[in-house]
């Protein structure tokens, strides 16, 4: 639907609206002026256990699988340390700082400019495909190649196909292949299909995706198994196991981001003209939050507090927690839905779209809340006209991408 | 050509945000200068943004520390601003992307500096 269409936000007036805005300005600009040694020291730290665990994890691997009594144990212990290791750079580290999150340190190693993650997408692809097309277009379809990553169908909009009946199956697959179909993903695997991807811009991609793949697969399943020299095995199979274990988790995080019941779908096309206020009031519409412990959102790059992030993406994501409070008031002081759950029932809810949307539309019903009734203090009143189209006034569309088309006419 | 654009780039004579607009000035396009912000990117050369970051603008943009231009490395910065005499050079390691409210009167977004270095 088109932001217009959205029911949640049609009681507000203009002016409302750029209300919200300010105050989330406002929330912006106190954290900013607080960024401090407090949050140096915290981005400082977990690095510092970061490396610890991975460095534990490898000399674990490299010394345990040469006694009998400590290669099962060891092996064990390894690909868990590793594969903690693996999530807090890739979730809490990496992605945090490719967002410019701790650029304000001005600090050589720590910035958006250089980091290059444990993963095989190249972090330049990483910041077009992410922080670009998906922070930009959030949950817009035909723009946000985050929705179903080109292969599942997460929206009723998108149009049904029999390809689709594999879902299940495709969903496995991507889980199990998280970080390889993350690497492919800036690719755009719809324009390819179309044929209107730049073959050059593909080429020079493509150079990236296999030299990053590559260096990854070197030291993971060549370099560090060799250093355990006859046991190589249990080394191989240790890290097979810590990036299988990354791929499900990170697979799970952000899968519970955009995909519970209550994150909305846009069709706009006048993202162009958005004000501001209207871009935090989509951003805090299409994300979803998870409930949890200080230990679990670090473990999930604090991407629990979805709908802070996305308003703030720029902003350190030790603060997301405190920002939480501030950002929940301000929805029940708008009557803006803030979508919540546990882990478990975000995931769930996700998997449920996944498998629903596998049959025709006709086949399931529709999981997304009921609407909101009109105010009970203007039970007539007409919405308030903000000027922009809604879908009844816009041309018919359909975009191939994701194949979604509009309202009914979706099978 | 880089990042599908239908022409070649260069730093100076044909940077990645900008456009030759029919009366031959150059004019900022809106969707790269979005796409350079958030993609960390280079708004002449297009290649992945470097430290420090560098932006480049007029005495006023200076003064309200408010830049239209993307964030830009810094030899690219130098080399555009030698060819205009109007635009200053400014350093930062960070900065903020602000889009605009409906009470502006210029609709574009701006880059604020927000690490400033010497």
């Amino acid at each position: 639907m088109a932001i217009s269409d959205v029911r949640e936000y049609m009681h507000l007036t203009e002016e409302q609206v750029e209300e919200l805005g300010r105050e989330l300005d406002q929330i912006r600009e106190e954290v900013e002026a607080s960024r401090g040694a407090d949050d140096a020291a915290y981005i400082n730290r977990l690095i510092r256990i970061q490396r610890g665990l991975a460095a534990a994890a490898r000399v674990t691997l490299m010394v345990t699988p040469h006694s009998r009594k400590t290669r099962v144990p060891g092996a064990v212990l390894g690909a868990s340390l590793l594969g903690l290791a693996k999530i807090l750079e890739n979730m809490e580290i990496g992605h945090n700082v490719m967002h410019g999150q701790w650029d304000w340190m001005n600090d050589p190693e720590i910035h958006s400019s250089n980091w290059e993650w444990d993963t095989a997408q190249p972090a330049e692809q990483w910041k077009h495909s992410h922080n670009y097309v998906h922070h930009q277009f959030t949950n817009v379809l035909g723009y946000d190649n985050d929705i179903g990553y080109g292969i599942l169908r997460m929206a009723r909009e998108q149009r049904w196909n029999p390809a689709n009946l594999g879902q299940p199956v495709y969903n496995a697959l991507l889980a199990t292949l998280f970080q390889w179909g993350v690497a492919l993903h800036d690719l755009d695997v719809e324009k390819i299909r179309k044929l209107e991807k730049d073959p050059a811009e593909m080429k020079r991609q493509l150079k990236q995706i296999v030299r990053k793949g590559r260096n990854q697969i070197l030291k993971d399943y060549v370099v560090y198994p060799a250093l355990s020299g006859p046991q190589w095995r249990t080394t191989l199979k240790a890290n097979a196991t810590a990036n299988l274990t990354r791929n499900l988790w990170s697979y799970v995080i952000i899968f519970c981001g955009h995909f519970p019941d209550g994150a909305m779908h846009f069709t706009e096309e006048e993202i162009e003209d958005e004000t501001r206020a209207e871009w935090y009031l989509r951003q805090i519409l299409g994300a979803a939050n998870f409930e949890g412990g200080e230990l679990l959102h670090i473990l999930s790059g604090n991407l629990g507090y979805q709908i802070e992030h996305h308003l703030f993406p720029d902003l350190p994501s030790n603060r997301y927690g405190q920002i939480s409070v501030r950002v929940r008031e301000l929805c029940a002081k708008y009557d803006i839905p803030y979508t919540i759950g546990p882990l478990h029932q975000q995931y769930g809810q996700a998997l449920r779209t996944i498998i629903k949307l596998s049959v025709p539309n006709s086949w399931t019903s529709d999981d997304k809340p009921p609407q909101p009734p009109a105010k009970p203090d203007a039970p007539e009143a007409p919405p308030v006209d903000k000027g922009r189209k809604s879908d009844a006034e816009r041309p018919p569309r359909r975009s191939e991408l994701g194949a979604w088309s509009r309202g009914k006419q979706a099978s | 050509m880089l990042r599908g654009l239908s022409r070649d780039v260069d730093p100076v004579s044909a940077p990645f945000a900008w456009e030759t607009g029919p009366d031959g000035r150059r004019e900022l396009v809106g969707t790269r200068v979005t796409q350079c912000a958030l993609s960390r990117i280079c708004g002449a050369c297009a290649e992945s943004l470097g430290r420090p970051i560098a932006f480049v603008g007029d005495d006023l943009e200076v003064a309200r520390n408010a830049f239209h231009a993307p964030p830009l490395h810094e030899s690219c910065a130098e080399a555009l601003a030698a060819v205009e005499p109007s635009w200053r050079v400014v350093r930062t390691a960070a900065f903020e992307f602000v889009r605009p409210t409906s009470e502006d009167l210029d609709r574009r977004p701006v880059f604020q500096p927000s690490a400033l270095l010497e």
